[in-house]
């Protein structure tokens, strides 16, 4: 997933820090109110088909429920598979190919619309029919392929009874994750004869307990407690939380420093985005423990280059960026919110095993441009407009100049950044800024949706390097289908080296994430999913 | 008796403004600092605008500094300390050199600023000369087409105009500007100032076509061509240079305005509206480079306006008599003959 997302595990101490708080909070605290928060830029798309970043889906996890969901909970406990919509966990037969799972009965959407067992064939077809950059996950779904080329016909290996609510899922091959991506906001039903178009202005009614009420892209949204959810669906899904606040607005405010002081002065209780560089350790000095909090958090911030077209389709070219690249520089830009690392697999990551097969060295990087000699210097880097991603930007820029490029820095605006750089008929697209955060706790989600061929896409393309390596992606096939173990773990880390020994990337770091609320907030309540980041239905008021 | 020309004349009286003097020297003084950016980058800072310092050392007093501590904090103003490397400090976690980047940054927006108002003015002088000059449906669409470019408060258009061309570029035929081309900016201040000059160039023409030299000259043969450039024009050079003189002020304010708002000019080049929005992230940990461009941009808008009101003074002394008048202190001047 692109942007800001997920928080794993392996920081059991985080975890336990977060559980322990949460449990210590008890049940006191207000029911009801209006949350404020902010966002720096609107989400990619408020659709739950179409949405791709940790904006969106922190936006939907409570609006829009698919048929499985991640529990709401932090750190490793976040990251399981639990009943969404679906009575219980599917049941897995035919060697892993047929997956089948029942729909709770009575459920509706929030326009009172009933929730049916077929909503999820149409949701599932929907995916495809707006070309969503989730649909790699779901192909191994009988007849998905076919019906991704042609948009008619149906997909035939979903099977459904609405008077049983039965919904048998039909694989051509197995996948060992599978239920994880039964639990994405890809597959959230949504009701049938939702149009296959973005949906973000007038986003469709919710299974939830919040249901989106207004949305003014580019300004903000807001919610509304889903009538449905106390009528009904709350009491179907007993596990799932119902929110405290009635009311929750968000505003998409661009300078992360007036968010600071919205959240400061009370005008706002929550800001989505990290804290601006330069009030990092005063926020930290002044609110940590009482109003804020890291988060442990697996990402990998990164350079991409496009490996279909020249200079960056020379291997010693991006190598010799990879040795340029000094991680030391980018950690200061970040403010020292950043921990170096030049792997595709951020630490903390299961399958995760150190390497620096790029040690910085300019001249070495200089060494190599000039081994390879490249016809065409001019290029692009492309970026968005956040602090201190443009700043990692015109660093990258000045950086590829001291090799010898001609560059121009095309700064974007955050909004419809990886829009317009996933879109490939955007013109100039040589190389930029992305970063990459997992969709689950499996090192697949780092590599199948960002670097294999068949995960690239005329537009919503998630692969920006546009690596096509065959003999990598088969290793990743023969993943996919299999269930994350030591052995698995441990292929993970070789594969990891053999990426970036194809350097499609030059990974500069980690990211720090954190969560800051204001003072009439329960940050012991607040929880931090390794997957949805901060969870909207634990903000509580004191 | 010895005759004078009105340029001498206005000459005369712009001299005997002091006001207005200090601030053609102040202006010519922000001028040459500008313009000694080359000489200083190399000579004195050994860096260019753009060169980013983020993990090098200098030597401050004898003391090695981080130019951006890990932190993240940019290394503050250090004067000499460093022999004129980072007299100013460093920009921000990049760590480029603010005082080169404040040189270079002014060129940036006294060239915007001039070269805008060269487009305001050609298109302003053609515009205002044939919709004064033919009258009718001319003047009816050419106004029409100026109230309709007034109708949009300037910097909404200008942002509208400068975002849907900061990722495309603009492409009008033969002419084409690329994206982040510095002529971006310089096109749409000079575009939506337009109607700003070109509305009192049409009601000056609509006056002086009807005054007895144009009637000779047109008695005499000559063609529309040769009244609009050979009579008019030369009689609407007092008002075009004052007017000129304070577009460039305005054309700086509003390149400061645009690129603060991300639609001016593009980063990394640095103009002085670049900085203030670059520095306006780190008000809290670093005003400086919030505050130091601000200054330049109010010293020159400032000695631009006071100079340009000197000028209009002295080119054209019946504004100034007549607001004199309505303050009831007028005392008619003596013009030697």
């Amino acid at each position: 997933m692109r942007k800001l997302g997920v928080v794993v595990s392996v920081l059991a101490l985080a975890v336990g820090a977060t559980l322990g708080l949460a449990a210590c909070s008890g049940s006191s605290g207000k029911e009801g109110g209006a949350l404020k928060g902010s966002y720096a830029s609107f989400p990619d798309y408020l659709d739950p088909q179409l949405s791709y970043s940790a904006e969106g889906w922190t936006a939907m996890y409570n609006t829009y429920i698919p048929l499985l969901t991640y529990a709401h909970a932090g750190g490793e406990a976040g990251g399981v598979v639990v009943p969404g919509l679906a009575e219980g966990l599917p049941k897995i037969t035919d060697g892993g190919k047929t997956y089948t799972l029942n729909l709770r009965k009575g459920l509706k959407y929030s326009d009172g619309t009933p929730v049916k067992a077929s909503d999820f064939k149409s949701t599932i077809e929907r995916l495809f029919e707006l070309n969503s950059p989730g649909t790699f996950y779901y192909t191994v779904i009988a007849g998905a392929e076919e019906f991704q080329k042609t948009k008619s016909g149906g997909i035939s290996g979903i099977e459904t009874d609405d008077a049983s609510g039965e919904i048998a899922i039909h694989l051509t091959q197995p996948r060992g994750t599978f239920t994880n991506e039964l639990a994405l906001p890809f597959v959230a039903l949504v009701p049938p004869g939702t149009p296959a178009k973005s949906q973000s202005t007038n986003p469709p009614p919710a299974t939830g307990p919040y249901a989106i009420a207004e949305s003014n892209p580019g300004r903000g949204w807001s919610y509304e407690r889903n009538p449905q959810w106390e009528k009904n669906n709350a009491k179907l899904m007993p596990d799932l939380p119902g929110g405290h606040v009635d009311r929750i607005d968000i505003s998409v405010i661009n300078n992360q420093s007036t968010q600071v002081n919205d959240v400061e002065q009370g005008k706002s209780n929550w800001m989505f985005d990290p804290l601006p560089a330069d009030r990092y350790a005063e926020v930290k000095g002044k609110y940590e423990g009482t109003q804020f909090r890291v988060e442990p958090t697996l990402n990998t911030y990164y350079f991409w280059m496009n490996t279909t077209q020249p200079p960056f389709d020379d291997l010693k070219v991006r190598q010799a960026v990879n040795y340029a690249v000094d991680s030391a520089a980018l950690e200061r830009i970040y403010a020292g919110q950043i921990k170096p690392s030049q792997q595709i697999l951020p630490l903390g990551m299961p399958g995760y095993k150190e390497f620096t097969l790029y040690p910085h060295n300019m001249a070495k990087a200089k060494q190599l441009i000039a081994d390879a000699n490249p016809s065409d210097r001019d290029i692009t880097v492309w970026t968005d407009d956040l602090s201190p991603n443009d700043e990692a930007g015109a660093y990258y820029q000045d950086l590829l100049e001291r090799l010898g490029f001609s560059v121009k820095l095309k700064v974007l605006n955050a909004d419809n950044y990886f829009t317009v750089i996933g879109n490939l008929s955007t013109p100039d697209l040589d190389t930029g800024w992305g970063n990459w955060f997992v969709d689950y706790p499996n090192p697949i989600t780092f590599y199948e949706p960002a670097l294999t061929g068949s995960s690239i896409a005329p537009t919503n393309n998630t692969n920006l390097a546009q690596l096509d390596v065959p003999s990598l992606d088969r290793e990743v096939e023969v993943l996919s289908k299999q269930q994350l173990g030591a052995k698995q773990e441990s292929k993970f880390a070789a594969l990891d080296k053999s990426y970036m020994e194809q350097a499609p990337w030059a990974p500069f770091g980690i990211r720090t994430l954190s969560t800051f609320v204001s003072s009439d907030i329960d940050l012991g309540k607040v929880i931090w999913s390794p997957i949805f980041s901060n969870d909207l239905t634990s903000f509580q008021f004191k | 008796m010895k005759s004078r020309s009105p340029w001498r004349i206005a000459y005369r009286r712009l001299r005997s403004n002091r006001v207005a003097l200090a601030a053609l020297g102040l202006f010519v003084a922000i001028v040459v600092f500008v313009l000694a950016a080359p000489l200083w980058a190399n000579e004195v800072a050994h860096t260019g605008p753009n060169a980013t310092h983020t993990v090098e050392k200098i030597t401050v007093d004898g003391e090695r500094r981080d130019v951006v501590s890990p932190d993240g904090t940019p290394i503050g103003p250090v004067w000499l300390g460093a022999d004129g490397r980072f007299f100013l400090g460093a920009d921000g976690r990049l760590g480029r050199d603010e005082m080169v980047r404040l040189m270079y940054g002014g060129r940036t927006s006294l060239f915007i600023g001039l070269a805008a108002a060269l487009i305001t003015t050609l298109l302003a002088v053609g515009l205002g000369l044939l919709a004064g000059y033919f009258r009718g449906w001319t003047d009816a669409v050419i106004s029409r087409l100026l109230d309709v470019i007034w109708a949009f408060p300037v910097i909404l258009l200008g942002i509208a105009l400068g975002t849907a061309l900061a990722v495309g570029g603009l492409q009008i035929g033969p002419l084409s500007i690329s994206s982040g081309s510095i002529w971006i900016p310089i096109l749409i201040i000079g575009f939506v100032y337009t109607p700003y000059m070109a509305r009192p160039i049409r009601g000056e023409v609509l006056a002086l076509r009807e005054k007895e030299f144009v009637e000779a000259a047109v008695a005499q043969g000559a063609g529309p061509l040769r009244v609009m450039f050979g009579e008019l024009l030369p009689n609407l050079w007092s008002t075009i240079i004052v007017f000129f003189t304070l577009n460039i002020a305005n054309n700086m304010l509003l390149e400061a305005a645009l690129s603060f708002l991300g639609a001016g000019v593009q980063p990394p080049n640095s103009s002085w509206g670049t900085m203030i929005s670059g520095g306006y992230e780190l008000i809290y940990s670093a005003p400086l480079l919030t505050i130091i461009p601000g200054v330049m941009i109010l010293l020159t808008v400032l000695s631009l306006n006071v100079f340009g009101d000197g000028l209009r003074d002295a080119l054209d002394p019946k504004s100034k008599v007549e607001l004199e008048a309505h303050a009831g202190t007028f005392e008619p001047e003596e013009e030697p003959v």
